[in-house]
């Protein structure tokens, strides 16, 4: 079929003045524009990566390092308001162990009158 | 017109970010992407521009062309979807009058500007489809199976609108047609040349 087309060569439209490229010179230059703007335009994007690439590492550690500070504080906080919470005054549980007749072991009877 | 293996090769080359690589596809394929951009906008210098923005615009998201071997059909669609964004802020901007659409058409004088009016007026009398074959099939010399591949068309539709394209253009070159008269006269008619071709704007305008 292609043959065919050959053989009817003659029937083309000539476009040959729509063609961009009839000015060699000024078509091999928009080409050399094109691929040379391109190429700086991915230099461009690739270099914006490799910046980015390269602070990721430090900003990746210094996030970590925050993280476990944050996290250790939260730890030691959680555990001390535990700790003040589990604690009653002496006279309370002195109080609370009178009220049940409960007779507190001694080493209790000391703690709690040391305030631990 | 490349191979698919080549133009595969050099689009998996250029996604390596090889120079030469660029440099071959933008050889192969600008002018055709031209010829696209041309059957939507109808001037010469704006299809230019576009197929060159085109390009830039493939080349930025070439990691987003899965099937290396069919960029033609990619790019194309790339051309397609600015010139008609283009066309739209051109209208815009233009707060054209009614009919001045034609006039989209018409090129700047040069020194064959009288047949290249010609030309642009009597591919306006044309649907996209027909321009878009005729162009690829008579200025870049493409087969009807690389036409049919890059316009997802088949090869019978695409030597079917060759057929028609060749006969509606010959009709209007030759001075069956009105727009022939615009060989003949200078820029300054261009508004009665206009008013006579509003009759193919419907079909530029409902593909475009």
């Amino acid at each position: 079929m292609e043959d065919m087309d050959d053989e009817r060569m003659a029937e083309r439209i000539d476009f040959s003045t729509l063609d961009p490229s009839n000015n060699q010179l000024r078509w091999a230059r928009t080409i050399d524009g094109v691929v040379a703007q391109a190429l700086a335009e991915r230099r461009k994007r690739l270099s914006i990566e490799a910046q980015l690439l390269r602070w990721a590492r430090p900003v990746l550690a210094v996030a970590a390092g925050l993280c476990l500070v944050a996290w250790t504080a939260s730890l030691v906080t959680t555990s001390r308001s535990a700790q003040t919470t589990s604690q009653q005054p002496a006279w309370q549980t002195l109080a609370t162990w009178a009220a049940n007749n409960q007779i507190p072991e001694p080493g209790d009877l000391v703690g709690t009158l040391r305030g631990n | 017109m490349l191979t698919h293996d080549e133009t595969a090769d050099l689009v998996r080359r250029a996604q390596r970010g090889q120079a030469d690589a660029f440099t071959g596809l933008v050889r192969g394929f600008l002018r055709p992407a031209y010829a696209i951009a041309l059957t939507v906008v109808g001037r010469a210098a704006d299809a230019e521009d576009l197929a060159q923005e085109a390009f830039l615009k493939a080349f930025q998201s070439l990691d987003t062309c899965r099937e290396p071997e069919h960029f033609a059909a990619w790019l194309f669609q790339i051309v397609r979807n600015r010139a008609r964004n283009f066309l739209d802020s051109r209208r815009l901007r233009d707060v054209a009058p009614q009919g001045a659409r034609i006039l989209e058409f018409i090129t700047p004088a040069s020194e064959s500007a009288g047949m290249r009016e010609a030309l642009l007026a009597a591919l306006a009398a044309l649907d996209v489809d027909q321009r878009e074959v005729v162009l690829l099939h008579d200025l870049e010399n493409w087969t009807h199976a690389e036409i049919g591949e890059a316009l997802g068309i088949s090869e019978v539709y695409s030597r079917q609108h060759l057929f028609q394209a060749r006969q509606l253009l010959r009709a209007r070159l030759d001075g069956d047609g009105e727009p022939t008269k615009l060989a003949a006269v200078d820029q300054g008619p261009q508004r009665s040349s206009a008013s006579r071709m509003k009759g193919s704007e419907g079909k530029h305008g409902r593909h475009g």
